[in-house]
C-alpha cells in the first residue's frame, strides 16, 4: 500500500531527462514554476498541457509511475479546488443555496488552482524527483548555492542533510508498512471510527517509527565516521558534475517549451 | 612478527546521563590485551553485552579508552596526529545493512568512502568498478540500493571497504542479520580478500561456525579475554565455551559426543577439518568393544495427539494488481491443532504474503482461509467483521518485533491487544501478568519503559503483546534472529513451551538447522506453490528431494550422514536408526545402531 508512494523515489527510465546536468534541469525547472504560474487563459492551459505531456513522453515514465506521484496530491487539490468554487464571488452566480453559493468566477478559479497544481507536481516529478537521484540533487544545489559559503552559509552539509533525508524515504516507508503489519495483528484498526480515533492509531505507528529513526541515525553518523568522512572540503566526485553540448541542447529545447507557455499566456489573456 | 593491532590492558566505559549529569558508568571493556597479526583472520568471540563490539570502535578510534594502549598500524590511536593513518586504512561493515547505506545508487555508494579520501574522479571510476566485479555486484552499479536484498546490501557494504583499500577489515556482527545462504556467499568474499589481497580481518561475532574459518580466536566475556587459540584449541574446551555462554558448531559437538560415549579423549587436531574428525571416527568405533559401552536408551516419540485442523487453506492464489505474476499461486495447506509446521523457503518465494493471509492483513482474492477456533467455531478471513476474532486467536510475530514497541511503561504495551476486548481492569492486568510470566520476564519490568530494555528483553515484550491475546496459533518468523546463542536458546524454549501448552506454532525460517530440530512438519514454497509437505525427519533423509528443492542441509543431519557412511565402509551390516534432532540423540542412536548391528552380527 505504501510502496506505492512516488514521493522521493528515482525511477531508472534511461531517457534525456535522466542524463541531463541536475543543474541545468534545476534551473529549467524554476523557470517552468514561473511559466506554469503566468497561466491565466483556456488556451494557455490547452498548451501547457501539450507541454506537460510531451515533458512526460520525454521522460519515458510509465502512466502508472506518473499516476502514483499524482495520487497523494489529490486530496489536498480536491479540497482547494471546492474551497476555491465556494470562497471565490465574483462573476454571474449560477446557483445558490442559503450561504453556499457558485459563481463563474469561483468555478474558473477552482479549475486553474486545481489545474495548476496538478501540472506542477508533473513537472516537478518528471524534471526532478523520478529522474534525479537524491545524492544528484543534492550536488546541484550545493553547487548551484556554493556561493552563499562565502556567508558562511552551511551549503555542504545542507546537501548532504538532504540527500540522506531522500534516501531514507524508502526504508521509512518499507519500515512504517511493517509496524502497521505488526499492530494490525494485535487487533489495531486505522480504516474505521471517527476521525480521531483514526488519527490516534497513527501516532501508535509513529513512535516506534521516530524511535528506530533514531537508532538509525545513530548508527549511519557512525558508519559515515567510519568510513572517513569530514565534510565536505578535499571530497572527490565519482560523477562530477560537466555541462556538456548535451546539456545545452537538451535546455534549450525545454526552455523553448517553457517560452511557448509564457507567449501564449500573455498573448491570450 | 609484525602486528596490527597491539591491544594492553584496554578499559572502556560508556556513561549515561540523566538530565545532563552523568549517572550511571557501566564497564564495557575490562582489562582487555590481545595482538592482531598481520594479514591474520581473526575472531572475536563473545555473547552480547561482552564487549566485543566496543573494542572493534576503539580499533578504529571511533571511541578511545579510558586506560591502556591500544595501537594500530604501530600508531597510538589516543595520538591525534596519526588519526588518519589509521582510520583511512582501516574499514568496517556494521551489522544492519541499512543503516550504513549513505548513497542512492549501489555505485555512489560505493564510492563514497573513496570520496571521502580525495581519490581523483579517474581513480574512483576505476576502484568502484573493480570493487563490485570483486563482489559480484557489477550487473546493480546504477541500481537503487534500497531495493537489494539483505545479503546483497550487505556485499555492498563490503564494496564500499573494498573500495578505500584498507589494510584492517572489521566485520562487526555483519553477518547476524543474514540467511544461511547469504552468510556463507559473504564469508567467501571476505576470505578471498584476506588470501588473495593480503587484508587483515577482525570479525566480531557470536557464531562459533564463523570462528572455524579463523587463524586466530580470541573469546571474550564481561570485558576480558577468557580463551585464546586456534580454533581446535577453542573446540577442544568444551566446558569453558559453555561458561562464556557460546555453543559448540553442530559437526564438532556430534563428534565429541561419539568420542564421549565410548570413553575415548578428544584429540585436539583432529578438531581442525571435518575430514580428519570422520577419519578419527572411522579408525575408532568399528575397533571398539561395544560391550561396555551404554549409550542412552531411544526416545519413544510421543504420538502427537493432533485433533484436527485449525487453520486451513483453501486454493488460494494472490497477485499484486499491477504485476501480472502470481505471488501465490493455489496453495492448499491444513495446519493441524497442536503441530509445529516450519515453513520453509528461498527469499521471496511467497512465504511473507502467505502468513499474512493467515490472520487476514491480505483479504484472499482468491480460494479462502479459514480458522476454526477451539470453540468449535469456524471463521473466514475474507469476512470483515470476523477479522477482530481472527487475529486474536491467530497470533502473528513478525521478524524484530521488538522495534514495534510503543507504549510508555511495558504492561501498557503488553495490553494493547486487549483493547478491544470487554475485560476488567482486573482481568486485563492477570492477563499480562500471565503473558510475561510465560515469557520468562521479571514482573517488576511492568512499570518500566520497554525503551529501557535491552534487545532480547524487549523481543520478549513484544512476543508477550501477541501472547495475552491467548492465540491458539501463533505464526513466527524468524523469531531468533539477531540473538545470541544463548538467546537463540531461550527463545526456542519458549517456542516448546507454548508447544506444550497446546499452541499451534507455524515457524517461518531460513534456518534449516532449527527448522529440522525445532518443528515436526516442514512446507516449502517455491515460486508461489507448495512445493513439499511432510515429515521433517523424513524429508532430510530424502537427499535427492531436498537438493531437487534446493534447500540446504541441517549441519548435524549432513556432518551425521558422512560419518554413517565412513562407518558403513567397514561394516557394510550397520544399519542406523533416522537421524535424531540434536547432537546427544544422534551420537546416543549411532552407537547404539552399531552396538545392536554388532550383536546380531556375532550371534550369527
Amino acid at each position: 500500500m505504501l510502496n506505492d508512494i512516488s514521493l522521493g523515489r528515482y525511477i531508472d527510465t534511461g531517457s534525456v531527462l535522466h542524463k541531463m546536468d541536475p543543474r541545468v534541469k534545476f534551473v529549467i525547472y524554476l523557470l517552468y514554476l514561473v511559466a506554469i504560474f503566468t497561466m491565466k487563459s483556456k488556451i494557455g492551459i490547452l498548451v501547457t498541457a501539450v507541454v506537460v505531456v510531451l515533458q512526460i513522453i520525454l521522460s519515458k515514465m510509465s502512466p502508472k509511475n506518473i499516476w502514483s506521484t499524482v495520487k497523494p496530491i489529490l486530496p489536498i487539490t480536491i479540497f482547494i479546488v471546492l474551497l476555491n468554487l465556494f470562497t471565490i464571488k465574483t462573476g454571474k452566480t449560477l446557483w445558490q443555496w442559503k450561504f453556499l453559493q457558485i459563481t463563474t468566477g469561483g468555478i474558473d478559479s477552482a479549475v486553474f488552482m486545481g489545474v495548476r497544481l496538478i501540472f506542477l507536481v508533473l513537472i516537478t516529478s518528471t524534471m526532478l524527483t523520478l529522474s534525479t537521484t537524491p545524492l544528484k540533487i543534492s550536488d546541484a544545489l550545493e553547487k548551484l548555492l556554493s556561493p552563499l559559503k562565502v556567508i558562511k552559509v552551511p551549503v555542504h552539509e545542507m546537501a548532504m542533510m538532504m540527500s540522506i533525508a531522500l534516501r531514507f524515504i524508502p526504508t521509512l516507508l518499507d519500515e512504517t508498512d511493517k509496524i502497521m503489519k505488526a499492530q494490525q495483528s494485535r487487533g489495531a484498526d486505522y480504516d474505521t471510527g471517527s476521525i480521531i480515533n483514526r488519527l490516534k492509531g497513527y501516532v501508535t505507528v509513529l513512535i516506534p517509527l521516530f524511535i528506530s529513526s533514531f537508532k538509525r541515525a545513530e548508527e549511519l553518523a557512525v558508519a559515515m565516521d567510519a568510513r572517513c568522512y569530514r565534510g565536505g572540503d578535499g571530497r572527490t566526485k565519482l560523477n562530477p558534475l560537466k555541462i556538456t553540448s548535451f546539456d545545452i541542447t537538451w535546455g534549450a529545447i525545454l526552455l523553448v517549451g517553457a517560452a511557448v507557455i509564457v507567449v501564449v499566456n500573455i498573448v491570450f489573456k | 612478527m609484525d602486528y596490527e593491532v597491539i591491544a594492553e590492558d584496554i578499559h572502556f566505559s560508556y556513561t549515561s546521563y540523566d538530565e545532563s549529569e552523568a549517572t550511571e558508568k557501566r564497564k564495557a571493556v575490562d582489562g582487555m590485551s590481545l595482538s592482531i597479526k598481520k594479514g591474520s583472520y581473526t575472531a572475536i568471540l563473545g555473547p552480547n553485552g561482552s564487549g566485543k563490539s566496543t573494542f572493534a570502535k576503539l580499533i578504529d578510534i571511533l571511541e578511545v579508552p579510558e586506560s591502556g594502549v591500544m595501537k594500530v598500524f604501530g600508531y597510538n590511536t589516543s595520538d591525534e596526529e596519526h588519526f588518519w593513518d589509521i582510520r583511512e586504512n582501516c574499514s568496517y561493515v556494521f551489522q544492519n545493512p541499512d543503516n550504513q547505506i549513505v548513497g542512492t545508487l549501489v555505485e555512489e555508494d560505493v564510492a563514497f568512502g573513496p570520496e571521502n579520501l580525495g581519490i581523483p574522479t579517474e581513480e574512483l571510476r576505476r576502484r568502484v568498478d573493480e570493487a563490485l566485479t570483486y563482489v559480484g555486484l557489477q550487473d546493480f552499479a546504477k541500481k537503487e540500493a534500497a531495493n537489494l536484498s539483505g545479503g546483497q546490501k550487505q556485499k555492498l557494504a563490503i564494496a564500499g571497504s573494498l573500495a578505500m583499500k584498507p589494510q584492517l577489515l572489521i566485520l562487526d556482527e555483519s553477518t547476524a542479520m543474514l540467511d544461511p545462504r547469504s552468510r556463507d556467499e559473504f564469508l567467501s568474499i571476505v576470505e578471498k580478500m584476506n588470501k588473495e589481497k593480503g587484508i587483515t580481518v577482525i570479525t566480531i561475532t557470536h557464531d562459533m561456525s564463523e570462528a572455524s574459518r579463523c587463524d586466530d580466536v580470541y573469546v571474550v566475556k564481561n570485558g576480558k579475554v577468557f580463551m585464546h587459540g586456534v580454533p581446535s584449541e577453542i573446540f577442544a574446551q568444551k566446558e569453558k565455551i559453555k561458561e562464556a555462554s557460546l555453543e559448540l558448531p553442530e559437526d564438532i559437538e556430534l563428534y565429541t559426543e561419539l568420542l564421549d560415549i565410548v570413553d575415548e579423549p578428544v584429540i585436539t587436531s583432529t578438531l581442525d577439518s571435518q575430514e580428519a574428525m570422520i577419519n578419527s571416527v572411522a579408525s575408532i568405533l568399528p575397533y571398539k568393544d561395544m560391550e561396555d559401552v551404554n549409550p542412552e536408551a531411544k526416545h519413544e516419540k510421543k504420538k502427537n495427539p493432533y485433533s484436527g485442523v485449525v487453520l486451513s487453506v483453501k486454493d488460494l492464489s494472490f497477485k499484486y494488481e499491477d504485476k501480472g505474476k502470481l505471488i501465490l499461486d493455489n496453495i492448499n495447506l491444513d495446519v493441524n491443532r497442536g503441530e509445529v509446521l516450519a515453513i520453509v523457503g528461498k527469499s521471496g518465494c511467497g512465504k511473507t504474503t502467505l502468513i499474512s493471509h493467515f490472520n487476514g492483513l491480505f483479504k484472499p482474492q482468491e480460494g479462502d482461509v479459514v480458522f476454526n477456533s477451539s470453540s468449535g467455531d469456524s471463521y473466514s478471513t475474507k469476512n470483515k467483521k470476523e477479522l477482530l476474532r481472527i487475529r486474536h486467536g491467530i497470533g502473528l510475530v513478525f521478524q524484530y518485533p521488538e522495534y514495534q514497541l510503543f507504549e510508555d511503561t511495558v504492561e501498557k504495551d503488553i495490553a494493547y491487544g486487549l483493547r478491544k476486548l470487554n475485560l476488567s481492569p482486573e482481568e486485563k492486568h492477570t492477563r499480562v501478568l500471565e503473558a510475561i510470566s510465560l515469557v520468562g520476564l521479571d514482573e517488576e519490568l511492568l512499570s518500566q519503559s520497554p525503551f529501557e530494555l535491552s534487545g532480547g528483553q524487549k523481543r520478549r515484550v513484544a512476543l508477550a503483546g501477541v501472547l495475552v491475546m491467548k492465540p491458539e496459533v501463533l505464526v513466527l518468523d524468524e523469531p531468533a534472529s539477531g540473538l545470541d546463542p544463548k538467546g537463540r536458546r531461550d527463545m526456542f524454549a519458549l517456542i516448546r513451551k507454548l508447544s506444550d501448552i497446546g499452541t499451534t506454532i507455524i515457524l517461518v525460517s531460513h534456518n534449516m538447522d532449527e527448522a529440522f530440530r525445532y518443528t515436526d512438519r516442514i512446507c516449502c514454497i517455491k515460486e508461489g506453490k507448495i512445493a513439499e509437505l511432510r515429515d521433517a525427519t523424513a524429508l532430510f533423509m530424502d537427499k535427492e528431494r531436498v537438493n531437487e528443492l534446493n534447500l540446504s542441509f541441517p549441519h548435524l543431519v549432513e556432518f551425521s550422514d558422512k560419518i554413517k557412511a565412513a562407518i558403513k565402509k567397514q561394516m557394510p551390516y550397520v544399519v542406523f536408526e533416522e537421524t535424531q534432532k540434536n547432537a546427544k540423540d544422534e551420537a546416543s542412536a549411532i552407537i547404539r545402531s552399531i552396538k545392536a548391528n554388532v550383536e546380531v552380527e556375532h550371534a550369527k
